[in-house]
């Protein structure tokens, strides 16, 4: 017996040890390519400003919008009752199976100029490639699902019962998503924001086809790392290193004590 | 104690035989992306990975497994010549620039001076560093058109098929490509001439690349299999112009 829960300790220390080392050697290695006091000076080249401050603009964009519409939708798919809502839900992780180049042909197909809208659109005066709306698209379109799948499984998770014993006491449907359901769910949303956020900010393929890689346009920082590979590898580490950051700090930021939810517990990026 | 050394042995063993790599059987081909369709024909059987020129390079500067690498200009084969990655490139291609628009030519697109037009068109080219980029600037500088990509709305791409995919698809107006690329997707695209005065010389180059464990003598092959009558004939029928035989 106790040969055994020792095989099994050493095992799981093992694959931990494995999990971190593999991991994490690769972003060591990153910080490790370019001296920290060069940072500043390979950062200020306009070329990664201004391609920054495009990534900035259209992620915010994109998660205010993955947020206002993905939270309402993933709580009445959640909790509602309905037929088909197994079949609905699976639909909505088929963006994620799509390898991302073939999510910016799709989108193209769809809203490109010769796309299935393509017309209706010309014809209302919008043109989305090359600008800064078909990057926000794409981000949406890529990163949303994670929201959306980690938000219908936090709500899923929540106690019906509650949420019926605040409309037995005449709560309406709107204060019992707001002032029940939103702040009991807020650690899985929470974690399923920080996702999407970290797969929308780092967001290449379905951009660079969709939306092109125009300077100061649609350039995001993605973009900028591919055009100066071959430029310059330690400004292309930089930027690497710059969205390393950035995305560390919001998966950080998700990590904080929360501060609005009355439980305190913990879901996977809600902390230990 | 030892009972549990023996499957944590086991258990790496198996991980060692996992990560071990294939057995090398075929030669490993780093291309130009616009080589795509031509090298298959010409070199069958062999693995091949079809980047940018410049993303090969550099991969291959990374220490990436290339026994051959065919660039679309002399400067990426010849930067790895000097760096003592591969052997003295030889030239086997030589390839020309086209410009574009989609089939439907929806901006009614007819000269290539129309590009000097401020606040003109969406066009598609190859990125400023890489060789479809640079040739299209040298095209564009020989036809006093040096400031175009400042008057237009440009988006850059570092692969050649990018550039084609994105007119094709319409989101630009105008682009330009290589002229295989064209006669590789004429139902998709329209050709609007070019002087040929102003055309770049485009030189493709191949070499052997230099590391230990390479399949020297299938990449000799390789590259005899280009330079050879039966490639020369596969190439010009891909529409590439050929260098005078060596």
């Amino acid at each position: 017996m106790t040969h055994r829960a020792g095989i099994f300790r050493v095992l799981l220390v093992v694959t931990a040890i494995a999990t971190f080392a593999f991991l994490l050697a690769p972003i060591a290695a990153l910080l490790l390519q370019v001296p920290m006091r060069d940072l500043p000076g390979l950062l200020r080249e306009t070329a990664v400003t201004s391609a920054l401050l495009v990534s900035l603009k259209t992620n915010v964009i994109a998660n205010v919008i993955i947020l206002a519409v993905g939270t309402p939708a993933a709580y009445l798919l959640a909790l509602g009752r309905f037929r088909g809502r197994p079949a609905l839900l699976t639909l909505l992780e088929l963006p994620l199976v799509l390898p991302p180049a073939v999510a910016g042909i799709a989108l193209l197909t769809a809203f490109g100029a010769f796309g299935l809208f393509g017309s209706a659109l010309t014809n209302a005066g919008i043109f989305l490639p090359f600008t800064q709306a078909a990057v926000v698209i794409a981000v949406t379109f890529v990163a949303g699902p994670y929201y959306v799948r980690a938000a219908v499984s936090a709500f899923a998770a929540l106690d019906r019962n509650q949420l019926d014993a605040a409309r037995d006491l005449g709560a309406s449907e709107g204060t019992v998503f707001r002032r029940i359901a939103l702040p009991l769910a807020a650690d899985g949303l929470r974690a399923g924001w920080a996702l999407a956020f970290a797969r929308g900010i780092g967001e290449f393929g379905a951009t660079l086809l969709f939306a092109g890689s125009v300077a100061r346009v649609t350039e995001t920082l993605p973009l900028a790392v591919y055009a100066q590979l071959d430029v310059n590898l330690d400004s292309a580490v930089a930027v690497g290193i710059l969205l390393l950051a950035i995305s560390g700090g919001v998966l950080l930021v998700a990590k904080l004590p929360p501060l609005w939810s009355p439980t305190g517990s913990s879901t996977p990026v809600g902390g230990w | 104690m030892p009972r549990f050394r023996l499957p944590c042995a086991l258990a790496l063993t198996l991980l060692a035989v996992a990560l071990a790599p294939v057995a090398a059987s075929a030669t490993t081909i780093y291309a130009a992306s616009s080589l795509s369709k031509v090298v298959p024909t010409i070199a069958p059987g062999n693995r091949t990975n079809f980047a940018g020129s410049d993303t090969l390079a550099f991969q291959i500067e990374q220490g990436a497994p290339a026994d051959v690498f065919l660039s679309a200009a002399p400067l990426y084969a010849q930067r790895l010549y000097a760096k003592g990655l591969c052997d003295t490139p030889n030239v086997f291609a030589l390839n020309t620039l086209t410009f574009v628009t989609p089939a439907s030519n929806p901006a009614g697109i007819t000269r290539v001076q129309q590009l000097d037009k401020p606040g003109g068109y969406r066009l598609a080219v190859g990125g400023k560093n890489v060789p479809l980029g640079i040739y299209t600037r040298t095209l564009l500088g020989k036809l006093g058109l040096g400031r175009a990509l400042q008057k237009n709305t440009v988006s850059q791409y570092q692969k050649a098929t990018d550039v084609v995919s994105t007119v094709a698809l319409g989101s630009a107006a105008a682009g330009f490509i290589y002229t295989t690329d064209w006669y590789a997707n004429t139902s998709r695209l329209r050709a609007i001439s070019v002087p040929a005065s102003a055309q770049p010389l485009i030189r493709y180059e191949a070499c052997v690349v230099r590391r230990s464990g390479a399949d020297t003598a299938g990449a000799k092959t390789v590259i005899s299999r280009l330079l050879s009558l039966s490639g020369r004939q596969a190439l010009a029928n891909a529409h590439f112009g050929l260098p005078p035989k060596s």
